[in-house]
């Protein structure tokens, strides 16, 4: 069962990592973003379990905290640019450049 | 049995991420981020991490997305619906992240670990959160008022961010 879940958390890194990489609307990178994040968390309650050793799911709650502080910020940026140029297409980003 | 649940469940979340990488509304996109989680949450459940299971449901399932959609409620329905779907060029980075997922995949077939104690001290007097108090509180205490540290940043960053400038 091992090879199994680690496979499920490959596919949720490589989905979230792609829905980064290819996705117009900011509010959807950050969506894959928290998948990404969540297929780590799974890496580590799978090691958790199958080591025997309740640490990894610790670690998950400090995962969880910073999400939690990443979605913040990302969402405020994402709020002063609807403000600055009424759009949240990642290609209008550029201008935080200038 | 429990194979059988488990290819249900992950059925689940990964159809719930390829829901959030594929839909063009975003509302939606947040609804399959959310069955997403609750998926997780279920292979947190097999996986008897059952505090860990609860704090996705409340802090993801709930805050985040929570979060993500009210600020996409403020912001008007039009211009973030009418956005086209993918990037020009996409076809490169889909390549990137099947290649991602092709190396992720062949590292977890390569992958041997002694699983002799799986299972095992996970849970005091049958009580997962009493084991994870006690590690937390007893070797993870600084990183623990490090991360109160994170969210008061995080904090204070957002507000700064979004405040009015005064002149």
């Amino acid at each position: 069962m091992l090879t199994e879940y680690l496979v499920v958390s490959a596919l949720l890194i490589a989905i979230g990592a792609t829905g980064v990489m290819i996705r117009r609307n900011f509010m959807i990178v950050l969506m894959s973003l928290e998948i990404m994040i969540n297929g780590a968390g799974l890496f580590l309650i799978t090691m958790s379990y199958y080591l025997g050793n309740v640490s990894g799911q610790v670690m998950f709650i400090f995962v969880a905290a910073v999400a939690a502080s990443e979605t913040a910020v990302g969402l405020a940026i994402a709020v002063m640019m609807y403000k600055r140029k009424k759009s949240v297409d990642v290609n209008d980003f550029s201008i935080l450049r200038k | 049995m429990e194979g059988i649940m488990f290819y249900i469940i992950s059925a689940i979340t990964v159809g719930g991420a390829l829901g959030v990488l594929l839909s063009k509304n975003p509302y939606r996109a947040a609804m399959w981020m959310i069955f997403s989680f609750f998926g997780i949450a279920g292979l947190f459940v097999m996986l008897h991490a059952q505090f860990n299971a609860m704090l996705q449901i409340i802090v993801y399932a709930g805050a985040i997305a929570v979060m993500i959609m009210l600020v996409m409620m403020i912001m008007d329905r039009r211009t973030i619906e009418t956005l086209k779907r993918f990037n020009s060029q996409f076809y490169w980075p889909a390549l990137i992240g099947l290649a991602l997922f092709a190396d992720l995949a062949f590292l977890a077939y390569k992958f041997k670990i002694d699983t002799s104690n799986a299972g095992k001290n996970l849970a005091i007097n049958g009580s997962n959160t009493q084991m994870i108090g006690e590690v937390l509180f007893k070797h993870y205490l600084l990183p623990f008022e490090v991360t109160a540290i994170i969210l008061l940043v995080a904090l204070i960053g957002a507000v700064v961010l979004t405040k009015k400038d005064i002149s």
